[in-house]
């Protein structure tokens, strides 16, 4: 195992019941990585992504974080939270709570960060995604995809090591998505490792160095991404691609 | 028009009667609700445990008393406990207090059932991927809960609260079964003394329905300062 991997996924097996939805992965992500996931509906992206921060529990298999296994029972899970963002399709803000509430809610009950601090920090995240304005406003009172745009703020208000996003402009309407994968663009440029399950095309082409296309629980190719958009091998991916682009 | 006159002369004559009836109906009401709510929560938290035997204790006995008369469970307390050796103690100075305990015992475990109800559904509704998304930040699962799940429960479960109380006015004149001088119970005792059934009758109706409208009002008034106080 290489010094630098961050994420070494090994032998990752979900099922539901009797339905096998990832089947017996293994990858690794290293730090300062940008990776996209796409696929099929179905395909079991999410349930991949939600295995890593352990939102759902894997049937067998080993997810080592920063060498540390996060199956195990013994491993406190929220530490490893607090470490691993995670960005959702539906936004999930806070509803009984402001903007600014929202941000600083979790670094002043967890992390104990002073409330001065914390709204500081709030603030200057929020200058870098134009939403200063909106601090005092609830979830109800924003558009889509300053919603979405508030929830990577609140993600980032941990510090965490690395950034899970599922599918995070697909509940947005068109005009809206832009704004969303700037403020994604802007952060892989500042060296954040993130895990992107998306159905943009051109922001797995352009923005992530890497693309993995899954596909029945199984981890159909693996490559650079201007070569799994250039030379697609498997047939799986060549159909899914004609489909989608 | 006589039939109002001879309402208003019942009313004028046995006042003392039917205003012992509405205190006793109110004291039922009050402790059953208080007890009630205060079970209920325990109850919905046994419900929606992780620990099993818990949530199927809390399932059945919700399931048994939702499903199952009011009129039995109370003669249950009051007429079959004593029978297998359970009584509730004669309490000095205090009047009846054996009817009145067996009573609030078996309102507030009738009414403990539906609360738990309430506020189950109340904590289901709200949006599962709020829980998800506090606990993606690191929240623990207590934290979450009381932090985002419940403010936003709450809103669900208030006003069925309210509608609980309200329930739980009318349904007490059951208590008159086992002799509490609650508000029916005066009202069959004045219509014995005058003859007048549905002259009497029509004034129970009333003083129950400006008792249940007054809470309704109270209650709808509490939730709009709420709601006003979180937006
Ligand atoms: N909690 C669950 N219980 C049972 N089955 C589930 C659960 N979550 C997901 N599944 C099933 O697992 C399979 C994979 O779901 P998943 O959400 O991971 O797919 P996906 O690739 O993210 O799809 P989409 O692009 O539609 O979001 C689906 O068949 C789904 O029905
Ligand atoms: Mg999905």
């Amino acid at each position: 195992m290489a010094a630098n991997e961050m994420i070494q996924v090994s032998n990752l097996t979900k099922k539901f019941g009797k339905l096998t939805v990832l089947d017996n992965i293994s990858t690794a992500f290293r730090a300062g990585e940008v990776v996209s996931i796409i696929g099929p509906s179905g395909g079991g992206k999410s349930t991949f992504l939600r295995c890593l921060n352990l939102l759902e529990v894997p049937t067998s298999g080993q997810i080592l974080f920063d060498g540390i296994n996060i199956c195990d029972k013994k491993t406190d899970i929220n530490l490893h939270r607090q470490k691993m963002g995670m960005v959702f399709q539906q936004f999930n803000l806070f509803e009984n709570m402001n903007v600014l509430r929202n941000l600083t809610a979790a670094p002043i009950k967890i992390k104990k960060t002073p409330r001065e601090e914390a709204e500081q920090n709030a603030f200057r995240l929020l200058d870098r995604v134009g939403l200063r304005d909106k601090a005092a406003s609830y979830p109800s009172q924003l558009s889509g995809g300053q919603k979405q745009r508030i929830a990577i703020v609140r993600a980032l208000m941990m510090e965490p090591e690395v950034m899970l996003f599922d599918e995070p402009t697909s509940a947005l309407d068109p005009e809206m998505i832009g704004e969303v994968l700037d403020v994604m663009k802007a952060l892989a440029e500042s060296g954040m490792t993130m895990i992107v399950v998306t159905h943009e095309m051109r922001f797995a082409r352009e923005v992530s160095a890497r693309t993995l296309f899954l596909e029945g629980g199984h981890i159909e190719e693996d490559k650079p991404s201007h070569q799994l958009f250039e030379n697609p091998e498997s047939p799986r991916l060549i159909s899914f691609l004609k489909k989608v682009l | 028009m006589t039939f109002f006159t001879n309402a208003w002369q019942t009313l004028e004559k046995y006042y003392p009667f039917f205003l012992e009836g509405v205190e006793n109906t109110l004291i039922i009401a009050f402790f059953s609700v208080f007890f009630g709510t205060l079970l209920g929560i325990l109850m919905a938290m046994a419900r929606l445990s992780n620990i099993k035997p818990f949530k199927w204790l809390a399932t059945a006995y919700i399931e048994f008393f939702r499903g199952t008369p009011l009129m039995v469970q109370l003669m249950f307390i009051f007429y079959g406990l004593p029978m297998i050796g359970v009584t509730f103690p004669d309490v000095p100075f205090i009047e009846n207090f054996q009817r009145f305990a067996a009573g609030i015992v078996a309102m507030s475990l009738n009414s403990c059932a539906y609360v738990a109800e309430v506020i189950r559904s109340g904590i289901q509704a709200v949006d599962s991927g709020q829980m998800e998304a506090a606990r993606s930040l690191g929240f623990k699962k207590s934290q979450s809960m009381m932090m985002v799940v419940l403010p936003q429960a709450i809103r669900n479960i208030l006003p069925a609260l309210g509608n609980e109380f309200v329930t739980v006015i009318k349904e007490s004149s059951i208590v008159s079964v086992i002799g509490i001088a609650d508000l029916m119970y005066r009202t069959n005792g004045v219509k014995a003394k005058n003859y007048k059934t549905l002259e009497c009758l029509f004034i129970a109706a009333m003083i129950y329905f400006v008792m249940t409208f007054v809470s309704s009002r109270l209650i709808a008034l509490m939730e709009r300062r709420l709601r006003r106080g979180r937006k």
